[in-house]
């Protein structure tokens, strides 16, 4: 145990003496006694004799009130002392502060107004004050990233610093990359592998502490060696918490009744206590409509507002209650205009495709227009490919010499090799053999004209080597044309549900290879035959089969029995949704704070403005093709981009995260399968009361005086 | 100032009436001076009766008793107890610590002195008020009810400011009255040099001693608290004290040890021990106090 005072200057102990200097004083002026008269010491000699018996303490007693005093000066000094106590000496010299800083942080459970954040950073202070010169400190904070505020130093100061420079965030929490931040520091790798002998260790381990400051809303990391960390779980928060959540909040348009808008809530009790308030829907900041909330611990409910809007609206949902946790009692969800989406299909006619964009569904969604493929060389199509002005090209068998700057859709056929210089050659003149534009929607005409050399299939599997050669590592075939077997559907995927697709037959298909990054929808026995891959904010998706096969005599015959199947005008449905982007028209998506919201707008815009619903302001730059990556998603709120004073995106940025509203402070994290048991968290805390014991022993002293003088008078 | 007046001031009439009824006791019989209304030692002529004894030649025949003579045919002398006068001392502490209270304790001792003293006056004793230290000296010997008012001039003369030491007032008490008798000492005993060599002195020279201890309600508890200097009125000497409940408490032990200490010291020596507050009337200590302890009857 050390001593740290609490006045690191002089002038704190100067004026301390000065005090017990005082009080002495005013012990020697009060021993001012008054003289008075009596018959004879005779008696009073004896009494203060026998009041000398035992000197020491009768002295002590002569001057109780100065000893006193002095002791309350004593304490006060002791307790000065005291406040910089060591408490436990660590047994490393190295310290590594993870501080969760993530939205539950933010809750107020500890009572006074205090929040959780607050109560962390300052049981970092104690610890960084009880530091030793030599002992050396990091700090990291995390919430669904890490952020090394302060890497290794032993510099007190700076470490304070960075500390108090730490803010509450919005986002959810995920400690896995913090851990990994203290992991290199602490546990240093081989250079390669561990069976070469010559591969020595270079670094040093640097075993360490490694503090976690949290209320262990996470989930347990399994992926995580602790090696030479030694955890140690500073659990901040109460286990009685008080928290209604918002966990999700949408609104749709009813694509039967476009002007029909559904707004939807889940509410749910993450406390432990019964709660009954009321829910609140604001529509543009108006009011709209309310509808009471009574939840038990645990239980939940959901909320369903109808209401009508044509134009493009932003919907407040709000808990009128101040429990520990504020930030999930209000959700956010913003509505698009109502608009369809348009659809280009380049094709020489397929009559499937045709009816699933003509169901009644979609046509209420879908603007399509069909052309030939020879439309692909023209400078109408240039102009329409590259300024993004449809929302699908469904390239049904032939290829565009560049890939536009929009979703893309290819049916038996691969995107071209050049796809991401397609900007920079606009008017190359393209690949496809088609034929001079005309009508597609005419069977005959399809039926009769030119087919696409680059994209047709050959058995010799001679297309696959030409796009392996002149293509990055981009689409490529992965088998030649055989039957096809469907193994295994990624339901999950927005674009494959509602699907039954196992009575498919299919006759003649190849397995595709996406470009890095894509996703296997439908993989068959010859490999993925329906692969989505990203394109520079872009989504490609290709078709390893074609639906109608033209064939040698020209003719027209079926590939596949999908057409037939209940899925196929399903499935042309959620592509309009989801490829097509008719989802996004219905209703604005939600982020979660922090994220990066990518918002592709047309390309004649430059410029255009972000504003928070009832917030800020700030310019966006766009990049060439139109993308804008939107960073300050911090606080939750309905977005709006705006370009020349016009509506051009709405998105929302809500919590949502059940986890992270379960506010209850957990006894125990898991790290790397330790459990690591809650250390001092919710300890009691010594509270600093001796500044008011002082002031009130200096206050009883005035008085005493004060009376004494009175008394005297 | 009259000899009214100053009777009044110390003895009320309705007071001096009671006293000439009383008289004062002496355990001790003495031979006094001159023929008295006491008995004496001596073998006298009064109406008491004490032995007979044979006749031897040069006897005075008047004392012969004749009528044992009628019956035993022999000559007995009758012997009678001789009364005497008695002496009684009655001495004042006049030490300036004897001026405090209220009534002040020399006043009440100057009271106790000329109720006492005329007790003895109405008796025919021989009756020697006096003060200790100086004005002693000057202390007439009194005889006889007319006296009064000479020993009242006397009580009236001095005033406290004396301040011998018990033992020096007692000594040259004793050095001027050489016979015994009854000595009624009237002091607040508090004296650094202690009380014991006085009372000692007088019992060695055979008087019957009585002691009237006057104190002050003040004295015995002081109605003083906080830092104080004491001053002794006698000599000055300051004692710093810090008077609180403790201090208080402690002092009144004192007190109960120091008159504790004098009762035994009066028990052991045959002294009578008589405490006196100046709160209580004369009239009540003389007619109720004294006569309950047998110092009058």
């Amino acid at each position: 145990m050390s001593w740290t005072p609490a006045f690191t200057s002089t002038l704190g102990w100067a004026i301390l003496a000065a005090v017990s200097v005082g009080i002495i004083i005013l012990y020697f002026l009060k021993l001012r006694r008054e003289p008075v008269e009596v018959p004879s010491t005779y008696l009073w000699s004896q009494t203060i004799e026998d009041l000398h018996v035992n000197s020491l303490l009768q002295r002590l007693r002569r001057s109780l009130l100065l000893f006193l005093q002095l002791l309350a000066i004593a304490v006060a000094a002791l307790a000065l002392f005291i406040s910089g106590m060591r408490g436990d000496v660590s047994e490393q010299s190295r310290s590594v502060f993870l501080l969760d800083n993530s939205a539950s942080m933010q809750a107020t459970d500890l009572g006074a107004g205090e929040t959780r954040l607050t109560k962390a950073k300052r049981m970092i202070e104690q610890k960084i004050e009880e530091m030793d010169d030599t002992d050396v400190a990091m700090l990291v904070t995390f919430s669904d990233r890490p952020v090394t505020v302060q890497s290794f130093t032993s510099d007190r100061r700076r470490l304070r610093d960075a500390l108090a420079s730490v803010q509450a965030t919005n986002q959810p929490t995920d400690i896995l990359g913090a851990l990994k931040a203290a992991d290199g520091l602490a546990n240093p790798r081989r250079s390669s592998e561990m069976g070469d002998v010559n591969d020595v260790q270079v670094a040093q381990e640097k075993p360490a502490d490694l503090l976690i400051y949290s209320d262990g809303g996470f989930a347990a990391v399994t992926e995580f060696n602790l090696g030479n960390l030694k955890p140690e779980f500073v659990s901040i928060g109460t286990d009685s918490v008080n928290n209604l959540a918002i966990t999700a909040f949408s609104a749709e348009r009813n694509l039967e009744q476009p002007t029909e808008v559904q707004a939807f809530g889940t509410v749910m009790n993450l406390g432990n206590q019964a709660i009954e308030t009321t829910a609140t829907l604001t529509l543009d900041g108006e009011f709209f409509d309310a509808t009471p909330v009574s939840l038990e611990p645990g239980d939940q409910t959901g909320l369903s507002f109808s209401l009508e809007s044509e134009a493009a609206a932003t919907l407040e949902l709000k808990l009128d209650l101040d429990d520990d946790l504020k930030i999930d009692n209000i959700a956010y969800a913003g509505l698009t205009p109502l608009r369809n989406v348009s659809v280009l299909v380049v094709t020489e006619g397929n009559t499937p495709i045709r009816l699933g964009l003509s169901t009644e569904k979609a046509a209420k969604i879908c603007n399509a227009d069909f052309v030939l493929p020879s439309y692909l060389s023209s400078e109408a199509y240039a102009a329409r490919a590259f300024a993004g002005t449809d929302d699908l090209i469904i390239f049904d068998r032939c290829t565009p010499p560049q890939m536009p700057l929009t979703n893309t859709f290819f049916i038996g056929a691969l995107p071209p090799a050049n796809a991401f210089g397609a900007a920079s050659t606009g008017n190359t003149p393209p690949e496809t053999t088609a034929t001079e534009s005309g009508n597609a929607d005419d069977p005959q005409n399809a039926d009769t004209n030119g087919t696409n050399d680059a994209s047709e299939p050959s058995e010799t599997g001679v297309a696959q080597t030409e796009a392996t050669e002149t293509g990055a590592a981009n689409w490529s075939w992965q088998s030649p044309l055989s039957s096809v077997a469907l193994v295994d559907v990624d339901r999950a995927h927005p674009m494959m549900r509602y699907l039954e697709l196992y009575s498919l037959l299919i006759f003649n298909g190849r397995g595709l290879q996406g470009p890095s990054g894509s996703t296997d929808l439908m993989v068959a026995d010859i490999g993925a035959v329906l692969v989505l891959a990203p394109r520079a904010g872009y989504q490609d998706l290709v078709l390893g089969f074609e639906i109608v096969s033209t064939t040698e005599t020209g003719s027209t015959e079926i590939n596949t029995n999908w057409y037939a199947e209940r899925s196929w005008p399903v499935f042309m449905l959620n592509v309009l949704r989801y490829l097509a982007g008719a989802a996004e028209a219905t209703g604005a998506p939600s982020h979660r704070p922090g994220e990066t919201v990518e918002v592709r707008l047309e390309n004649a815009i430059g410029e255009a403005k972000l504003r928070r619903v009832g917030g800020e302001v700030t310019e966006i730059r766009l990049g060439t093709s139109g993308i804008a990556e939107i960073l300050a998603t911090e606080q939750p709120g309905n977005y709006r981009i705006e370009a020349k004073d016009e509506l051009a995106g709405l998105f929302a940025i809500n919590l949502f995260d059940q986890r992270e509203s379960t506010i209850a402070a957990a006894p125990s994290i898991e790290v790397g399968y330790v459990a690591v048991e809650a250390a001092v968290g919710n300890a009691e805390e010594r509270k600093d009361y001796w500044r008011w014991a002082l002031v009130a022993m200096l206050g009883v002293l005035a008085a005493e005086w004060w009376l004494y003088v009175k008394r005297v008078a | 100032m009259s000899n009214a007046a100053s009777a009044n001031q110390l003895l009320s009439p309705e007071l001096l009436a009671r006293l000439e009824r009383m008289e004062l006791v002496s355990r001790k019989v003495f031979r006094g001076r001159m023929k008295g209304e006491r008995k004496s030692k001596r073998k006298g002529q009064s109406v008491e009766f004490h032995d007979f004894r044979n006749y031897v030649a040069g006897d005075d025949l008047r004392l012969i008793d004749w009528n044992l003579y009628a019956r035993l045919d022999q000559l007995f002398l009758k012997l009678f107890q001789e009364e005497e006068d008695l002496h009684v001392y009655v001495l004042i502490d006049a030490s300036e610590s004897m001026n405090f209270g209220d009534p002040n304790k020399l006043t009440v001792a100057k009271q106790l002195a000329a109720a006492l003293g005329y007790v003895g006056l109405c008796r025919a004793d021989r009756v020697s008020v006096q003060a200790l230290g100086p004005p002693g000296r000057s202390a007439p010997v009194l005889r006889g009810r007319a006296s009064l008012w000479k020993m009242l001039n006397y009580l009236g003369s001095f005033e406290s400011g004396h301040n011998v030491t018990l033992s020096e007032g007692i000594k040259d008490f004793s050095i001027r009255n050489s016979g015994t008798g009854v000595v009624i000492l009237l002091s607040d005993l508090m004296d650094k040099h202690g009380y014991e060599s006085a009372l000692r002195m007088l019992v060695g020279r055979r008087m019957d001693v009585f002691v009237m201890h006057v104190l002050s309600p003040e004295e015995i508890d002081p109605p003083l608290r906080g830092d104080r200097r004491l001053i002794d009125v006698e000599d000055g000497d300051a004692a710093e004290i810090t008077i609180n409940a403790y201090a208080i408490e402690k002092y009144k032990e004192t007190v109960k040890s120091f008159i504790g200490g004098i009762k035994s010291f009066c028990s052991r020596r045959s002294i009578s021990y008589i405490p006196v507050r100046t709160e209580t009337s004369v009239e009540t200590i003389v007619t109720k106090y004294l006569r309950q302890r047998g110092v009058v009857r």
